[in-house]
């Protein structure tokens, strides 16, 4: 049994433990992100960040290792996939290069200017996740210093959507990935150009939700983003929807869309750098 | 807790934390991760006794909270009472079985995740994380499972103090 004064001292220790979370808490809802909080969250990340950074570069034959070992039964298929899959996006290649000639060639008897500046980006390694199951979150080491500002969007080198910045220190930031629960980015179907959101669930799927209800979807259809919103460049692919559930008469459709990126695989990213991303949102807003 | 204890303790939560954010999330097993700071946290609380648990959980919460875009001091506050009751718990039985921990752990990986949604229902946000009964039964498995390893590990740093008893046969974990 603990003596009196160790039990009044625990309860006193845990009293103040519990008013500094509240006040915490409190403070951190009340605050602007500017404020002194969110600034603490910054430079702990920047503290963090090249600790895990150096962890990350050590594990990562480890990690490696573990998903080559779990991919090992199906690499054999995934291969003749990948060929498969080359050899018709060749065939589309030289389709797509005659399409483009032909386009220019409009453009130029239109005397047509479109707004499609090249991007500009910096290129980041990933050095830590998400430290729950809540969240689907990555940490990268690039921040404020290299140019990043809250809500760019972050791709793969490819160009795939990965997420978009949510907070941002001076050497390192952390992206939400497009399937966190609290992501929603503006996207359209390529084939159909119709719009819509597509939302985060926490699962290796995504959620798209058209504008209309009617709008046309079909089971391969190309999601990218629609670059309404001002926050992410339009044109970005996001996935290709996976399966449209029927719902009752007066429910919407669930419809299911399958990301491009293995985010599991991701060890480098690049976070697409505009003018001023966050006075677009504030803007909307307001 | 002796100093010696107090140091190993910060530099295992230090671990936990890097361990957490860095390595775990590649070895996810039915999509889910185990919780290793609020695990180190409810084995101090076990091995200790409830304050130094609860102390253990304020800090590993603080570490967590700090690299996630959830309101700060949520984290710290279910950490903590979760690590506090495991030890709290622990006063009622007297056994030296490695199930105990086990089943300690395991409730409080159960019910942190319950208290770290209502608080934040209670403060009225409004895009919550899922609530899905699924993830937190397995994560709590998956908390129980390195339970075997941190435990015993832990224990095995106890550093007892000149009138101090060995942290892990104490029944009383105060």
């Amino acid at each position: 049994m603990p003596s009196a004064p160790r039990a009044n001292r625990s309860r006193v220790v845990l009293i103040v433990l519990v008013i500094v979370c509240v006040a915490v808490v409190t403070l951190y809802v009340r605050e602007s992100d500017q404020g002194p909080l969110h600034k603490i969250q910054d430079v702990f990340l920047d503290i963090v960040s090249p600790i895990s950074s150096g962890f990350a570069k050590l594990l990562r034959p480890i990690k490696d290792g573990f998903i080559n070992l779990f991919h090992l039964p199906t690499l054999s298929r995934e291969n003749a996939e990948l060929r498969r899959e080359v050899a018709d996006l060749k065939r589309k290649q030289a389709g797509a290069q005659e399409l483009e000639a032909e386009v220019e060639e409009l453009k130029e008897l239109l005397n047509w200017s479109g707004e499609n500046p090249e991007m500009e980006n910096v290129g980041a390694d990933i050095i830590g996740q998400s430290p729950d199951n809540w969240q689907r979150l990555m940490i990268v080491n690039a921040g404020s210093s290299s140019g990043v500002k809250k809500y760019m969007s972050v791709v793969t080198r490819e160009g795939l959507l990965v997420g978009r910045i949510i907070s941002v220190g001076s050497r390192s930031s952390v992206v939400q990935l497009i399937t966190d629960s609290r992501s929603g980015v503006g996207a359209r179907n390529q084939r159909s150009r119709e719009t819509g959101v597509v939302e985060g669930r926490n699962e290796r799927v995504t959620r798209f939700v058209p504008m209309s209800d009617e709008a046309d979807m079909k089971v391969g259809d190309i999601v990218e983003t629609s670059g309404l919103g001002g926050t992410c460049p339009p044109d970005i692919p996001m996935g290709t929807i996976s399966k449209i559930e029927k719902r009752e008469k007066g429910f919407t459709r669930m419809i299911e869309v399958e990301p491009y990126v293995e985010f599991s695989k991701l060890d480098k990213v690049l976070v697409i750098i505009m003018p001023e991303p966050e006075s677009v949102i504030l803007k909307e807003a307001q | 807790m002796s100093r010696k204890r107090q140091v190993f303790v910060a530099g295992a939560l230090a671990l936990a934390f890097l361990l957490q954010i860095a390595v775990l999330p590649q070895f996810k097993l039915l999509g889910v991760q185990p919780d290793l700071l609020l695990v180190v946290a409810a084995v101090v609380a076990i091995q200790d006794g409830p304050l130094e648990g609860a102390v253990t959980g304020f800090c590993g919460g603080m570490l967590q909270d700090m690299v996630s875009p959830l309101v700060m001091g949520v984290g710290t506050l279910t950490k903590m009472v979760a690590a506090y009751l495991a030890g709290a718990l622990k006063g009622f039985f007297v056994t030296y079985s490695i199930l105990l921990p086990v089943l300690l752990v395991f409730l409080a990986s159960m019910a942190e995740p319950v208290m770290h949604q209502a608080v934040l229902i209670m403060l009225g946000q409004e895009k919550l994380p899922p609530f899905q009964v699924s993830v937190i039964f397995a994560s709590a498995l998956y908390n129980v499972l390195v339970v075997f390893v941190v435990y015993p590990l832990m224990g095995r740093f106890s550093f007892p103090g000149k009138d101090e008893s060995f942290g892990l046969l104490k029944a009383g974990g105060g």
